[in-house]
């Protein structure tokens, strides 16, 4: 029997998502900005933040409610602590994604030759992978998949490595373009932590759909 | 203005008429209650008011006159319109049945002339023969004077005169039943014996000369003792006749009369309100405590009083441990099914079981059979002289706890299965056994239901009379069945019953009119005393409810 | 919900896994009839001693029963009938050799509603002493004095235990009722929701004292308020229909049931 306030659950289910869509657009569109030299789509990137912020807080105060007012046990109790966290991550890839689009914005006005991304490219790519397979992992309430993501962290930290040495390499080379360089290495490093959030997120789900720690290891 | 007109009609609820139905019932009820018992309390009260003595006077040629004189002196009982000739009637109660054959006259309003109230008119109750209404002559007293009506010490002195006879009666009455009747129990015992040893001695088993000298021995002592106290209570019995008081009746007759045939008498037409309410409460209470006399239509009705109230306690003290330990197997303990469920319907039935079947049963299992048996085992003595194997107030009793025990059983069983659950369930589960839960929790719980049963049982005991009348209950009983004789509890006895005076009073009497305000005055006084049983057993109830109230099992 | 459609299959026993190993009170395949209908379906568990265990289920699942089988208060009722066993600590409580009269004084029960007898708060707790027949003053006066100091209400009725119980307040009735089961000294304590016709201050204090109380007696509580089992057990067993569908911890229970009924039942999406 369902009762009148599972809904509100349902809700915040879907607002969780929404979120998530919206963080994963942010990451996409911010991406696509740096490499297409779209200044207008790195603008768009950097208003929708705010959006990502207000879903945060709402679903932050859905849960509280939720807490307050239906007792919730079990994995109603795991959704819950699990929309409270796994909102915080998505508003983390969120405000990740606007930092990419304010360096993107950066290089594309002030950068005007040509340059090397690198494996951004790739590490985007694979961030962006991690993140949907999480939300799907947790539209499908999927543990077994989500493992995978927790797979992929390792990957995406080498080729964060990969791309800082190859940055450091160029500005010897050009110094006088060191500041280009720099926003590369921050846009790769925010990359790197979109991907470290997914992978919380997939530890979360891992927690909703088990109740099992895999949280550091499984300490 | 339409809307409204429509809300108005829809405001009357649908069969709110049944109401009025149902209360239309109650108030019948109420109604006849009240006129039932307001019947019964005034006329039974009206009996001991003093009412005003009229003196008529008939026409000369009256058939309605009684002496040489056309007048007639008495208590206007009933004014009414004969249906055959359709004059006005007086029933006027002239007292003086010895004189005028009866206590009552009719007269036809037509053949009186004139009324008048006589201030020196006296009522008198006497012995015999009902009260006598006449106008004082005089008084011939012991030391051969004699006083006239005129002199002024005529009433005090013949108030002193009855007040002497009346002691000289009591006197008289405890010396024949006090101490000679305890020299003739004497007797009857060592008759008892005597004759027992003639038997014996007879058969030739043993010898019994000794004994039987001092049995004789002590019959001559007995004897002359009682020849004294004989001769003094006829002595005593002779004073009685010493005055002599001479009166004229109305109608002219004039006789006289010893002053031992007198009990009391009153000066109604002189009487004022104190006076009359004096007479009324000492008539009430001489109602209360004394005994009947004249076939019960005069006197008081003590005896029925006493043996309808022990006969009560004693169907009660029968009826409780009996019916209330049948409801407890039955309740509690009995494996409920079909057979418990006839118990029950059969309990139930007996319930609508005519009275005079119990009284049946009762003379035939009590007074025959176990009465016979007792007489055969403890009592062969006496025989063929009945002790238990007749009627008595013990077998009236037990068979009157039969009837009622139905009652008794389905309202114990209604208390017990009152009884919460969670009362018993408590104190098994403090480790109580069965018997112990009901003793300690269900009974005392219980107790006021099991009350309620008893106040009816006794509403319907005290009430009955068709079973007593062949168990026990007669008439006029020479003795209480509780006295100072031993062994103080005299169950055998018979006994007197309030319900069956009002029966015997009412329908048995030679002179039924004279009675007719002895059976309201009866009936009234038995509606009390179930009143008070039951109070009695109210209270005792409330008490119990209050401190065995159970708020929130 | 799909979670809450009713298993096909017979869900599979779950042997007990409390928090200790202990075996107090043992429940072996146990069965129980009312007439025909079959209440209790072959339950198979162990409660451990001196902890708080929690029988959870909709009404009519039969936790009721079970906890009535184990001081054979169900002996009330005419054609029951059981199987297997139940033993506490130990002996069987369906031995022909227990009395059960001894065993309910090994085992004390609080019910739903509390039910102090018509007597003083006096008589009320050494009750179950007058039965057993013991009258001697000085023990008495020892016995009240720490029943009630253990039922948490000595300091409220200390001077009116000759009044009548009745006077008390619902809450107070109801740690009379405690007092006077362990005036009797016993082993386990079974409680029949005994907190829901209470308050919630009266329920909370109830519940500080089921608390305290697990300290020297083992407790058996069945509640319809699942955040009562919450907060006052430490095992949870979960009946739907007879049977016993879960039986674990209660931070198992209430945080990841394992079994899809036990789970829709405590998130209210069962029936």
């Amino acid at each position: 029997m369902e009762r009148f306030f599972h809904s509100e659950l349902e809700t915040m289910k879907s607002h969780l998502m929404l979120m998530g869509e919206k963080a994963y657009e942010a990451v996409e569109c911010s991406i696509q900005a740096l490499a297409d030299r779209d200044i207008d789509l790195a603008e768009k990137v950097i208003a929708s933040d705010d959006e990502i912020d207000a879903l945060e807080i709402e679903i932050d105060h859905e849960a509280t409610r939720y807490l307050t007012l239906r007792s919730p046990v079990a994995s109603d109790l795991r959704l819950i602590t699990v929309a409270i966290k796994a909102s915080h991550d998505l508003e983390r890839v969120g405000d990740e994604a606007h930092n990419i689009a304010k360096r993107a914005r950066n290089l594309i006005l002030k950068s005007k030759g040509e340059y090397d991304l690198l494996q951004i490219r790739e590490m985007a790519e694979k961030a962006k992978a991690m993140l949907r397979m999480s939300m799907d992992c947790f539209v499908n309430e999927e543990s077994e998949k989500a493992q995978e993501v927790l797979a992929s962290d390792a990957e995406v930290d080498r080729l964060n490595k990969d791309n800082f040495k190859g940055f450091i390499k160029l500005v010897k080379n050009e110094p006088e373009d060191t500041k280009r360089y720099m926003d590369l290495i921050f846009i790769s490093k925010s990359l790197e932590r979109i991907a470290d959030h997914a992978t919380n997120l997939a530890e979360e789900i891992i927690f909703l759909t088990t109740a099992a720690e895999s949280r550091h290891s499984g300490l | 203005m339409n809307s409204r007109t429509s809300n108005k009609q829809s405001d009357r609820p649908k069969g709110e008429t049944l109401v009025w139905l149902s209360s239309a019932g109650l108030a019948l009820g109420v109604l006849m209650v009240v006129f039932l018992l307001g019947l019964i309390i005034w006329e039974g009260l009206n009996v001991f008011w003093p009412k005003a003595v009229v003196e008529v006077t008939l026409k000369e040629d009256s058939h309605y006159k009684m002496g040489e004189l056309p007048n007639l002196a008495g208590v206007v009982v009933k004014r009414q319109k004969n249906t055959r000739t359709g004059l006005e009637e007086w029933q006027m109660l002239t007292g003086n049945k010895d004189a005028y054959g009866a206590m009552f006259k009719y007269i036809t309003r037509e053949h009186v002339i004139s009324q008048s109230f006589p201030e020196d008119v006296i009522v008198a109750e006497r012995m015999e023969y009902g009260n006598s209404i006449f106008f004082p002559v005089s008084l011939q007293l012991r030391n051969g004077s004699k006083l006239t009506a005129e002199d002024s010490e005529f009433l005090t002195r013949f108030e002193q005169a009855i007040k002497e006879v009346r002691n000289r009666y009591h006197e008289i009455h405890k010396l024949e039943k006090n101490t000679i009747g305890k020299i003739n129990r004497e007797v009857n015992a060592l008759t008892i014996k005597q004759r027992l040893f003639e038997r014996e001695q007879a058969e030739g088993k043993t010898l019994h000369e000794k004994d039987l000298k001092e049995v004789q021995e002590r019959l001559a002592v007995l004897q002359a003792e009682f020849d004294v106290l004989a001769a003094e209570a006829k002595r005593l019995r002779a004073m009685q006749n010493d005055e002599v008081v001479e009166y004229r009746l109305s109608s002219g007759q004039v006789r006289s009369q010893p002053t031992g045939d007198f009990v009391g008498f009153h000066l109604p037409n002189q009487m004022g309100l104190l006076d009359k309410i004096g007479f009324f409460i000492r008539h009430i209470w001489a109602f209360l405590s004394e005994r009947p006399r004249e076939a019960n239509t005069e006197g008081g009705i003590f005896p029925a009083i006493f043996g309808t109230f022990v006969m009560t306690v004693l169907m009660s003290a029968a009826v409780m441990p009996f019916g209330v330990v049948a409801a407890i197997y039955l309740q509690e303990y009995a494996r409920q099914g079909a057979f418990v469920r006839g118990v029950r319907i059969a309990i139930n039935n007996l319930a609508g079981v005519p009275s005079i079947v119990y009284g049946v049963f009762g003379l035939g299992f009590f007074v025959y059979m176990v009465g016979g048996t007792i007489d055969q085992l403890f009592f062969s003595d006496r025989l063929p002289t009945a002790t238990f194997g007749t009627g008595g107030i013990l077998w009236a009793s037990l068979t009157l706890a039969i009837m009622t025990v139905p009652v008794v059983i389905v309202a114990t069983e209604e208390a017990l299965t009152a009884v919460p659950r969670g009362a018993r369930e408590a104190s098994l589960a403090c480790g109580a056994s069965k018997w112990q839960t009901i003793q300690r929790i269900v009974l005392p719980a219980s107790a006021p239901g099991i009350l309620t049963g008893l106040i009816l049982a006794m509403a319907r005991g005290a009430g009955e009379v068709a079973p007593l009348m062949i168990v026990g209950v007669v008439k006029l009983a020479p003795s209480l069945p509780i006295d100072g004789v031993f062994p103080y509890f005299h169950l055998e006895r018979k006994f007197m019953h309030l319900g069956f005076h009002i029966y015997d009073l009412g329908f048995q009497s030679p002179d039924s009119e004279a009675a007719r305000p002895m059976v309201f005055a009866t009936t009234f006084l038995l509606i009390l005393l179930v009143v008070v049983l039951n109070l009695g057993a109210i209270l005792i109830r409330n008490h119990l409810r209050k401190k065995y109230a159970t708020s929130t099992f | 919900m799909d979670t809450a459609a009713p298993p096909t299959e017979r869900p599979r026993p779950i042997v007990g896994e409390n928090s200790s190993d202990q075996k107090f009170i043992e429940i072996k395949d146990f069965s129980f009839y009312y007439g025909e209908a079959q209440a209790l379906h072959d339950l198979r568990f162990d409660i451990p001693e001196q902890e708080v265990t929690a029988f959870i289920g909709p009404s009519g699942c039969g936790k009721s029963t079970l906890l009535r089988s184990i001081n054979r208060m169900n002996d009330l009722i005419d054609g029951i009938r059981h199987d297997g066993d139940i033993k506490v600590n130990g002996t069987s409580v369906f031995d022909p050799l227990t009395e059960v009269i001894s065993l309910r004084k090994r085992i004390g029960m609080v019910f739903q509603k509390s039910n102090p007898f018509p007597k003083s708060i006096y008589e009320n707790v050494i009750y179950g002493l007058r039965v057993s027949g013991r009258n001697k003053k000085s023990e008495l006066d020892q016995i009240v004095t720490e029943s009630l100091q253990g039922a948490a209400l000595w300091d409220e009725v200390k001077d009116r235990l000759h009044e009548s119980a009745l006077s008390l307040s619902g809450g107070q009735m109801q740690r009379l009722c405690i007092a006077r089961a362990i005036a009797n000294q016993p082993e386990v304590i079974l409680m029949d929701e005994p907190c829901s016709a209470l308050d919630p201050i009266a329920t909370g204090k109830i519940e500080e004292l089921i608390h305290e109380l697990k300290k020297e007696f083992t407790i058996v509580i069945v509640t319809h308020n699942m955040q009562q089992a919450a907060r006052v057990s430490d095992n949870t067993a979960f009946f739907y229909l007879g049977k016993l569908i879960e039986y674990s911890t209660t931070e198992t229970i209430f945080f990841n049931p394992a079994d899809p009924q036990t789970e829709a039942y405590i998130t209210g999406r069962f029936g």
